[in-house]
């Protein structure tokens, strides 16, 4: 729906149409400020050559090298393996807690979740502690397994993205129409049958996601290959090399476009194959209640306490080493790595509270707001508003750092204002993170079925009441799992915000990297912590609101 | 008690600050600055620099070599900050960079030798930083392994998989250190020794610090670093030794720097003259491995990790320029040589 039909038509417009109309304009067109116009800045660098010239020497130049090749070879490699567990992983967690009657759900929903709002360091610190050359698993079965390399990074970025594929296939599993299950029984269906052809195909658009999701989150990942890839090099990584190791733009440009061919792929397969699925509710919805199955339950008990279990052992052992003096040699107790010797102090935690408040509230409308109308209209616009919103996943966090400063900080752009701001801060994050959000949102609209829209307009409903007595109930968990993955990933994000931040508006992710890179290990390991801490009093905080005002779901992370 | 009072006052309007947004200008007497040096040296600086210039406040942003080097970059068309303070001059002196900056020369820069300042004055170094192995001891002696003294020494194969340094594709102190090794022991020379290290060595990893973060929780026996890590882990209480290879030390500077598109040149003027004053020469001593303003010895505390007290006799005399000038194909051999 464009404002040029809408002009067409002004006589006739029927209210839904323009509702609409309104929601497209409302997304696409911040989706083109600070997505579309930055990125293609990035774009014609890559094909900058000297002063003013043009041409695709950087990207022959780039091609020739042997090295190139091999890099590409790692990428691919890297990423498939990573989507193979992740999603194996996820799907299985994700089934755990919406079709199973296991204990504790919230608790593991949440767990699960803590890759996400661990600052990567934790991570990376948590990795060596553990599994390094002098690792506790070494030290204790005097082996000497070698961490640094491409395993070491399958674990690291497995951590990082089992989560992602967890929440979009929880979005998934969450919502389901009882009938056809229990058709399947009657017609007398094996517990396999059941689940290939009722379970599997209920959620083909979110486990197709969830894959495309993975893919390419791993791809473009340079946190952890830094950090625990020894000699095992990627394509981001080779963009850090570039930017920050050669200062210069446009080779690494080059690479911040190959990356985004994994993007431009997946979304001509959609295409190809059609992405519409049967929706699983239908108008006259029987939800579907997990029965109690105590073999399943325990199964699925046992395998989320391991899961649970390991994430949580990588963050432990970093809280742990943020009250000890000095690890692994002196490990008698203190609290003095919470006295940060860096400028600042707390006081960026603060900020990043406030920019993860507003990336929530702000990501959880924009990337609601396209997938709804992606999912409610078809047309040349809502599939370039589809491709631009998973775009994002594609796009490295130092690209897209980089490209905001071409963007927004060029006087002649009316919103230089906001340069230097918490806003560009904010803002940045959203669209850093839209993709996640936009699938996560997307998945739970296709669960739903159209009839109810149909059915609604037959009884007179508008498409806004519709929204609102029978979407926004429905999506309710979505929205607030979307909202709480915005929160958490922007109080950890690194990569883009060192690029944004200014020396008055600072955030607790850029203090734990200062603290570390000036050396102080224990003390970045500490706030790492703190801002792990707020993170968790935040959870708290919405489930009691939610307490309060008696609105239930069905569990906070979907 | 006035502590917290103090901290709430802060807090109060850092809120207000964030709330309003702060204005992307800075205000007259206000400057702001890019720096590259740690964290908590800065912090450290700034309460003297406070003192010393009380009408000018001082904004510093810190970020790595590299990444602060993208920003300077990407902000070139309008760029926010007045003065680059203590940043590798090497990178300083990239065209890219030259053309941004104003000659200016700072109050007490006719001291430096020449080959600490740009000859067209638009760069002075006031420190530096040199490369220097850090050596975990406690897993040299379980391993039962020597203490090596020089880079020669590290071709031992008895150091196979013990060894790490930074890959010089992204890291200046990797650059630092394979341009120092190829410019004394000649090209081709230099290129056969590499090789041969490669062999013995465990990782080249992508940071300049890493090696010694690694090498000082005992992830490694040796790691190729800079002097500053080794000296502060050695101060933290990890069991670690700074060796200084034999065969010289490979060092950066410090550079500092105004911008022609300040704003605010005279504040920006006065806090380069400070970065020279004796005030700023006695915190250097405190941290620093190079300084180059003359008469300041290290800190004893830096001497008793390992520093000499006259550094200019550990030094490889590094040629900045040709370094500079080959970086492109010397990174381009290295990965074709030794990228695995």
């Amino acid at each position: 729906m464009s404002a040029i039909s809408l002009s067409k038509r002004k006589f006739s417009i029927h209210p839904d149409k323009l509702l609409l109309s309104t929601l497209g304009l409302l997304v696409i067109v911040p989706l083109l400020l600070f997505l579309v116009f930055p990125i293609l800045i990035v774009f014609l660098k890559s094909f900058q050559v000297g002063d003013g010239m043009w041409g695709l020497a950087n990207y022959t130049s780039t091609m020739v090298e042997a090295h190139f090749w091999i890099v590409v070879g790692n990428s691919l490699w890297l990423s498939v393996i990573v989507t193979v567990i992740s999603v194996i992983l996820g799907f299985i967690f994700a089934y755990a807690i919406q079709r199973s009657q296991m204990p504790g759900k919230q608790f593991f929903s949440i767990m699960a979740m803590l890759p996400m709002f661990a600052p990567s360091l934790l991570q990376a610190l948590g990795l060596v502690f553990l599994l390094g050359r002098n690792g506790i698993i070494n030290r204790w079965l005097g082996l000497d397994i070698e961490i640094y390399g491409l395993w070491g990074v399958v674990i690291a970025d497995v951590i990082y993205a089992f989560p992602q594929a967890f929440m979009i296939l929880s979005a998934a599993f969450a919502v389901a129409d009882s009938r056809p299950y229990e058709a399947a029984r009657m017609l007398g269906a094996s517990k396999r049958q059941i689940f290939f052809d009722v379970t599997l195909p209920s959620i083909k658009f979110g486990l197709i996601s969830s894959i495309f999701l993975v893919f390419t989150v791993t791809i473009t990942d340079f946190g952890n290959p830094m950090v625990i890839g020894g000699n095992f090099s990627v394509l981001a990584t080779e963009i850090y090399n570039q930017v920050s190791g050669q200062m210069n733009f446009n080779l690494g440009s080059v690479i911040a476009i190959i990356l985004l061919i994994p993007v431009v792929v997946a979304f001509g397969i959609e295409r190809f194959a059609g992405r519409k699925q049967a929706a699983f509710i239908p108008d006259n919805v029987s939800p579907l209640v997990p029965v109690k199955n105590k073999m399943l339950d325990s199964c699925m008990f046992i395998y989320s306490t391991v899961i649970c279990g390991l994430i949580l052992l990588v963050a432990a052992i970093v809280v742990y080493a943020s009250f000890v003096k000095l690890w692994p040699y002196n490990m008698s107790f203190t609290l003095d790595n919470y006295k940060f010797d860096s400028q600042g102090g707390y006081a960026p935690l603060l900020t990043s509270v406030i920019v993860s408040l507003m990336a929530a509230v702000i990501g959880v409308v924009l990337v609601f707001g396209s997938a709804y109308v992606v999912n409610k209209t078809k047309n040349i616009i809502t599939d370039l508003l589809n491709f631009f919103s998973i775009l994002p996943a594609a796009i490295p966090g130092m690209v897209l750092g980089l490209a905001y400063i071409f963007f927004f900080n060029d006087t002649s752009n009316p919103l230089n204002i906001i340069y230097g701001t918490v806003f560009i801060l904010t803002i940045n994050s959203v669209y850093h993170y839209y993709a996640q959000g936009f699938l996560t949102a997307s998945t739970s609209l296709q669960q739903i079925s159209s009839n109810f829209d149909e059915t609604s307009a037959c009884l007179g409903a508008s498409l806004l009441t519709t929204i609102k007595r029978v979407t926004l109930p429905i999506l309710l968990p979505s929205i607030l799992s979307v909202g709480v993955f915005f929160f958490m990933r922007t109080m950890v994000t690194l990569a883009a915000v060192i690029f944004l931040v200014s020396p008055k508006v600072n955030l607790a992710a850029v203090s734990v990297m200062l603290l570390d890179d000036a050396g102080n290990t224990t003390q970045a390991a500490a706030y790492s912590t703190l801002i792990i801490l707020v993170v968790l009093v935040a959870l708290l905080f919405l489930n009691l609101i939610l307490k309060i005002f008696k609105i239930k779901t069905k569990s906070l992370i979907s | 008690m006035s502590k917290i009072s103090e901290y709430k006052k802060h807090l109060l309007v850092l809120i207000l600050g964030v709330m309003v947004g702060f204005g992307p200008l800075a205000n007259a007497g206000e400057i702001t600055v890019y720096s590259s040096l740690e964290d908590d040296e800065i912090a450290d600086f700034l309460k003297v620099a406070n003192k010393d210039l009380p009408d000018i406040k001082i904004n510093v942003l810190r970020l790595s070599t590299g990444d602060l080097g993208a920003r300077i970059l990407a902000e070139k068309s309008n760029p926010k900050h007045d003065v680059i303070w203590g940043w590798a001059a090497t990178n300083m002196i990239n065209p890219q960079i030259m053309e941004m900056l104003e000659p200016y020369k700072a109050k007490g820069s006719d001291k430096l030798a020449s080959k600490f300042k740009d000859a067209g004055n638009k760069w002075f170094a006031a420190t530096g930083y040199m490369a220097a192995f850090c050596v975990n001891t406690d897993r040299l002696t379980k391993k039962g392994l020597p203490m090596p003294t020089s880079w020669e020494d590290l071709l031992n194969p008895v150091y196979k998989g013990e060894l790490i340094m930074p890959n010089p594709n992204s890291s200046g102190t990797g650059y630092l250190q394979i341009a120092s090794i190829l410019q004394s022991r000649g090209e081709e020379k230099g290129w056969e020794y590499l090789e041969a290290l490669d062999s013995n060595m465990g990782q080249y990893i992508k940071s300049g610090s890493k090696p010694c973060k690694l090498t000082r929780s005992g992830e490694y026996s040796v790691g190729a670093s800079f002097a500053f890590i080794a000296m502060k882990s050695i101060k933290e209480g990890y069991p670690l030794k700074m060796v200084l290879p034999s065969e010289g030390s490979g060092f950066e500077l410090e550079a500092s720097a105004l911008m022609a598109s300040s704003k605010n040149k005279a504040d920006a003027k006065k806090f380069l003259d400070w970065t020279l004053s004796p005030a700023a020469a006695k915190l250097y001593a405190k941290f620093k491995a190079i300084i180059t303003i003359p008469g300041i010895e290290p800190s004893p505390e830096a001497q008793a990790s390992g520093l000499p007290a006259d550094v200019s006799t550990v030094l490889f005399d590094l040629d900045f320029a040709e370094s500079a000038k080959n970086r492109s194909r010397i990174l381009k051999t290295w990965r074709e040589k030794l990228e695995r």
